[in-house]
């Protein structure tokens, strides 16, 4: 579904990524835990080209997509993504954030759009909030009609920066159960977060990154009790305890 | 249905409240005025006979004003998104091409020259950008005025309603600087993290400025827009120095024709009238646009 060669990014001299490589199977969650800094956002922003890779190769589908001839608007209406800090349009509804891309991008019409929508908004348990600003809406609402706003261009895979830690921690369950509905409807999901909770019964997968690498990859139960690199370890001992 | 009924009501106290508060100052004018012409007293009879002169002179200013304040939103808004734009400096991109060289990475010299180009270009549009807002910003307006009339009138001696065109270039000029500075300022505190959102649910760079960036960042403007607007429907009163014949000159006239309080008393109101009506009608906009829930709000009643 989703597979990365050798990603390579330089912020300047910065060498952010130093050749990531993945492959997420349909259906798949991939959990990516690292220290801050240690390149986790940038290598998600390199996977829908909000973030261009200057070395390497992204495939979603089979078909490379970080090439000067497929638009990245393609690339992004493949891949949906939710952000750390939501980034609601401010000046725009609930269902006006998410009818926004379907009407201009996909040229749906505005009842057809609506009516999805609204669907998507009672998905994540926000039918009766559609007409409220985002501004009127708690993090956790305003984050959950983010996932809603990605789902209305029915995206193939979603990806997920953080989606929790701007969060208070009352709001956190219910925009992890969001989440976690959405694994099991079958979403392709790459997933950064610290939540070990979401992560152990929701991942197929965990890489661990440091410094631009993957330095380790498997399935939760080993990597959170059996990691083998010692880096690992001493990352998952400190956000276990 | 009493909600809306209490909107109504309120609406139509405030516009009393409005008007009264026009009549109020104009009276205390006449008043000032009444006392400093002293025994002669206010000529009212003058007033009454030539207000309709004045109120067409005002209509020279308005149209000065509203030709200018418009080819200036243009000018201002091109050097606005001209100054937000990122243009890195030529140094930083050769140490950048120079460090991918050392590590191995670089992309081949056309790559380079390319790329140089391109934001060589950026840089220096953006340096031109910076230079006018600069000049227009640190010299006095009144002095733009006589430099536009003086270029034009020696470059087109013969040009019929010179003093028009020249006051339109002047304050064209004038205002595009001022606007620009609106226009960045609303760009740039529309977060990036809009932008971002924006593109990556399949917008376009142009559709993420006019569906997401744009709708928010005219609503900042709007109130600094009317204070730019207002500001230089009054300097357009400057313009009788170049002989346009709009209401200083009338009054001016009528000065030496021995109405001085009267006009005065005149120029005066008309000015008060427009430009409250103006700055009340804006404030009205500014509830309505307002995003609900966003910024702090006054409290209602």
């Amino acid at each position: 579904m989703i597979r990365t060669e050798g990603i390579h990014k330089f912020f300047g001299a910065l060498h952010v990524l130093r050749g990531i490589t993945l492959e997420v199977a349909r259906g798949d969650v991939l959990v990516i835990i690292g220290p801050s800094g240690s390149g986790k956002s940038t290598f998600l922003r390199c996977i829908n080209l909000l973030v261009r890779p200057d070395e390497g190769r992204v495939f979603i589908d089979g078909v490379q997509v970080n090439r000067p001839e497929i638009s990245p608007e393609w690339v992004r209406e493949q891949v949906g993504m939710v952000f750390q800090s939501f980034n609601l349009f401010t000046h725009l509804t609930a269902l006006q954030n998410v009818t926004l891309a379907p009407i201009r991008v996909k040229k749906l019409s505005k009842d057809k759009a609506e009516a999805k929508a609204r669907e998507l908004l009672a998905r994540v348990g926000l039918a009766e909030k559609a007409e409220a600003y985002p501004a009127q809406l708690s993090g956790g609402q305003q984050q959950r009609v983010a996932i809603a706003r990605a789902l209305a261009m029915d995206p193939k895979a979603m990806l997920f920066d953080e989606p929790t830690s701007a969060l208070d921690p009352e709001y956190i369950r219910e925009v992890l159960d969001v989440m976690t509905n959405l694994a099991r409807d079958g979403m392709t999901m790459i997933v950064v977060t610290h939540e070990m909770g979401f992560a152990s019964s929701v991942a197929s997968r965990i890489v661990f990154m440091d410094a631009g690498l993957i330095l380790e990859e498997g399935p939760p139960a080993e990597i959170f009790e059996h990691p083998r690199n010692e880096r690992t370890r001493a990352f998952v001992s400190k956000i276990l305890r | 249905m009493t909600r809306k009924l209490g909107y109504a009501r309120e609406r139509l106290v405030r516009s009393v409240e409005t008007i009264l508060a026009v009549l109020i100052i104009i009276g205390v004018v006449a008043f000032i005025y009444d006392v400093m012409a002293g025994s002669r007293g206010l000529d009212i009879g003058y007033i009454s006979a030539n207000w309709l002169r004045y109120v067409r002179a005002v209509e020279i200013n308005l149209s000065v004003t509203t030709i200018s304040f418009v080819l200036g939103m243009g000018i201002g808004f091109l050097v606005g998104w001209i100054r937000t734009v990122r243009a890195p400096p030529i140094q930083k991109i050769l140490q950048d091409f120079r460090q991918a060289e050392k590590q191995g990475r670089a992309r081949g010299k056309p790559a380079l020259v390319a790329t140089l180009i391109a934001s060589g270009l950026r840089h220096y549009v953006k340096r031109v950008a910076d230079a006018y807002v600069e000049a227009i910003r640190g010299t006095p307006l009144f002095v733009q005025i006589i430099f536009a009339y003086t270029v034009i009138t020696v470059s087109y001696p013969r040009l019929p309603g010179v003093e028009f065109f020249a006051g339109v270039v002047a304050l064209t000029i004038n205002t595009g600087g001022y606007q620009g500075e609106i226009y960045r300022a609303g760009l740039q505190t529309v977060h990036t993290g809009q932008v971002e959102a924006a593109r990556a649910i399949g917008l376009s760079r142009w559709g993420a400025m006019r569906f997401v960036v744009l709708p928010q960042a005219l609503r900042l403007v709007i109130p600094p827009l009317t204070n730019e607007y207002i500001g230089l429907l009054k300097a357009s009163a400057l313009l009788y120095y170049i002989s346009l014949l709009e209401i200083t000159f009338l009054s001016k006239q009528e000065n030496y024709l021995g109405h001085p309080f009267e006009s005065f008393a005149l120029i005066t109101g008309i000015f008060l009238l427009i430009t409250v009506t103006l700055s009340r009608l804006i404030q009205y906009f500014e509830v309505k646009y307002r995003i609900p829930g966003l910024g702090i709000q006054a409290a209602p009643g």
